[in-house]
């Protein structure tokens, strides 16, 4: 039977020698690095900056329930409505009874990882609704069918010629795979989608207690045509994302920014707060914002990783990863790529489940120093390791073996007459020819590593000699 | 949305409130006496700078006068067609005084045409520290902003302010946050970097965007 540990470890495997898909990425990541570099200078103390990042958020998940309550009160007298979905069918129910209430046939949708983690685009099509994906990158993947390879860059994995393949078959009036070409045909293509929808939906990167404000951050102006022209506006976000002050975004906007993209700040920064204002010119006159739940208060129990709620999703930690760079977004199955999301969905979507992404890392800690609101993501993935063996989720035959392992490092001898076994074994295995084949049992390693000699004797005998000399 | 519509919000307050009981571990408190973004010395010369940068066209001419004389010049090359103006007392006797005969479409009669060839509005504040303009729904409405290939913005320096901190300071002073349905910082024109992470400008907002900077209070 396939499980996802099972199509985890064969991805990784296929996608890790696929040596155009790693230039792919490199392409990408490059780019990024760069950009970071450039704008790493606009911070006179990037340490303080994640420090106040981090204090903001810990405030806010550790008074979630208050500021939460502070948020919904405050968009209420704005006008605004808001749900608490405790699973994602609730938040997906509650959208396709707005949907059909109010007749909307056409749905303008900006990228949203709570939006893929609920699969509401699939919900809303099965009812007959028509949803365009207007962020360029989650427009590639709709058009490819498949699901975004990157929290901040759903189509990393593609290189513009692929993508002006796609256009070409999908749109036609493709010319050249200048990047610039293709955003201009992406743009009219969504045009008349934008100006014809009767319902916008979002997500949200930050909820903003003391003001009722949604705080929605994008480049392309996707999400600012789709919060303005339908005459319906969802957000739909997780609980974690509310923040106490709008004061507290002069250091996150930037913060945000350069993790994601490199960016001194992000070309709009939109707060919206309710639908239009009898005075104003224009603007949806319905706003409904869904406070997604499905595990996160779950996780908030959990006081030594309760601070992974404080992650802002700017991908800083997939793009540092070693491991993400070999496998790819695509092989970990999940919603929630690389060492977030390695961490996160033994939460979301239960240990037994998702436990074996926490043992596919280095530990290397990349991801820790990355993180804008510092969250210690390789010791997440640690405790998750040990959770996993604790609740005897791990096969049984390696829990053998570290009982085995235990016993024989406990005294000097066991590990002397052992380590010798094991030395006799493996010339044997070598003198029957059986180096390399389904018999040899370093074979998992050595399928991809060049083996190391066997040496003749032990490192203990050949330091006793060394010592009496 | 009556609470009694929606038993998930009790449950989901209950589950909050419970695991809130065992406490994280907390860290050192935040040293708040240093900087975390370089000091501004001089706004406008890192406003003109930043917006340099980020690819916003900054005009900046003496006086309300002149600011029409820049709206006129700026109007020439853009295609025929009809722009869309802030109904506002300063942008109304620029209007007036176009020498060609474009029509305009006023935010009093509702939200600007799809083929708007220009957005004309007021702003709210001026950031020197990411060369980025405050906009609200009282500035032209929601897609006053966002849906021409050019966006025209009036202001005066005495809008400009060193920092996020102190923008945000501003739009609580002056009834911004509590009065609009919408606030946005403008950096720039549309972009986007999902091709290869490769920043392209002029995605599905404006081309465009273009501030011209009076010295002297516009009225």
């Amino acid at each position: 039977m396939s499980t996802p540990a099972k199509e985890f470890l064969h991805s990784a495997a296929v996608k890790s020698a696929d040596l155009a898909h790693r230039s792919t990425i490199r392409t990408g990541i490059d780019h990024y690095e760069a950009a970071v570099m450039r704008t790493g200078a606009r911070f006179l103390d990037w340490e303080a900056a994640r420090e106040q990042c981090r204090a903001v958020k810990w405030e806010a998940v550790n008074h979630l329930d208050k500021y939460l309550l502070e948020f919904e009160s405050r968009v209420q007298d704005r006008g605004g409505h808001v749900f608490w979905a405790e699973t994602a069918a609730d938040a997906r129910r509650y959208i396709s009874e707005l949907a059909a209430r109010k007749d909307v046939r056409t749905v303008v949708k900006s990228k949203s990882m709570v939006s893929e983690e609920i699969d509401l685009r699939q919900d809303l099509e099965k009812q007959g609704v028509k949803v365009f994906e207007t962020d360029l990158g989650e427009l590639i993947v709709q058009l490819r069918d498949e699901p975004p390879y990157h929290l901040m860059t759903p189509a990393m994995h593609l290189t513009r010629t692929e993508i002006a393949d796609l256009f070409r078959e999908k749109y036609g009036g493709v010319e050249s795979n200048d990047p610039q070409h293709l955003v201009d045909i992406a743009r009219r293509a969504l045009r008349d989608a934008f100006f014809s929808a009767e319902m916008g939906i979002t997500g949200a990167n930050f909820l903003v207690a003391d003001s009722g404000m949604v705080a929605l951050t994008t480049n392309e102006g996707n999400g600012r045509l789709g919060s303005s022209l339908p005459r319906i506006h969802v957000v739909v976000t997780g609980i974690e994302k509310v923040i106490p002050r709008m004061q507290d975004l002069a250091v996150l906007w930037p913060t945000l920014a350069r993790s994601a993209v490199g960016q001194s700040i992000a070309c709009y920064n939109t707060l919206i707060g309710g639908p239009r204002n009898a005075k104003e010119a224009d603007g949806p006159e319905e706003f409904h914002v869904v406070l997604l739940d499905n595990g996160r208060s779950e996780l908030l129990a959990d006081a030594e990783q309760r601070e992974v709620l404080h992650c802002i999703r700017c991908g800083a930690c997939l793009n540092v990863c070693p491991v993400f760079r070999k496998i790819g977004g695509h092989s970990y199955g999940t919603v929630y790529g690389g060492p977030i999301g390695s961490v996160l969905m033994p939460h979301l979507g239960g240990l037994n489940k998702f436990q074996h992404l926490s043992f596919a890392s280095s530990l290397c800690g990349a991801c820790t120093e990355a993180c804008p609101v510092k969250i210690d993501l390789h010791h997440h993935l640690l405790q998750n390791r040990r959770n996993a063996v604790e609740s005897a989720e791990r096969p049984f035959g390696e829990r053998l073996a570290f009982k085995l392992w235990r016993w024989m490092m406990m005294a000097p001898k066991r590990f002397a007459v052992l380590g010798g076994a094991a030395r006799a074994g493996l010339r044997a295995v070598h003198a029957l020819g059986l180096e390399g084949t389904r018999l040899d049992p370093l074979r998992p390693w050595t399928k991809t590593h060049a083996p190391p000699a066997i040496p003749a004797e032990s490192f203990r005998s050949q330091w006793r000699k060394i010592a009496t000399k | 949305m009556q609470q009694n519509d929606n038993p998930g919000r009790g449950r989901i307050l209950a589950r909050i409130q419970k695991g809130l009981r065992n406490p994280a571990p907390k860290h050192a408190p935040v040293d708040k006496s240093g900087a975390i973004f370089a000091p501004i010395v001089d706004p406008l010369d890192r406003f003109q700078k930043e917006c340099g940068q980020n690819g916003t066209e900054c005009l900046i001419v003496p006086n309300a006068a002149a600011v029409a004389e820049a709206f006129e010049r700026l109007l020439e090359p853009i295609p025929p067609g009809e722009i869309f103006v802030q109904d506002a007392p300063e942008l109304r006797p620029m209007a007036a005084l176009r020498r060609n005969d474009r029509s305009i479409r006023w935010s009093t009669e509702g939200r600007p045409a799809e083929q708007s060839q220009a957005t004309v509005t007021l702003a709210e504040a001026l950031v020197a520290q990411t060369g980025s303009i405050f906009v609200s729904a009282a500035c032209g409405g929601r897609a006053a902003s966002v849906v021409a290939p050019v966006h025209i913005l009036v202001a005066s320096i005495q809008q400009l302010v060193p920092d996020l901190g102190a923008a945000f300071e501003r739009l609580r002073e002056r009834g911004a946050v509590e009065n609009n349905s919408m606030l946005c910082l403008i950096t720039g024109p549309s972009r986007t970097a999902d091709i290869e992470k490769i920043i392209v400008m002029g995605a599905h907002g404006p081309r465009r965007v273009v501030v011209i900077l009076s010295l002297e209070p516009l009225s």
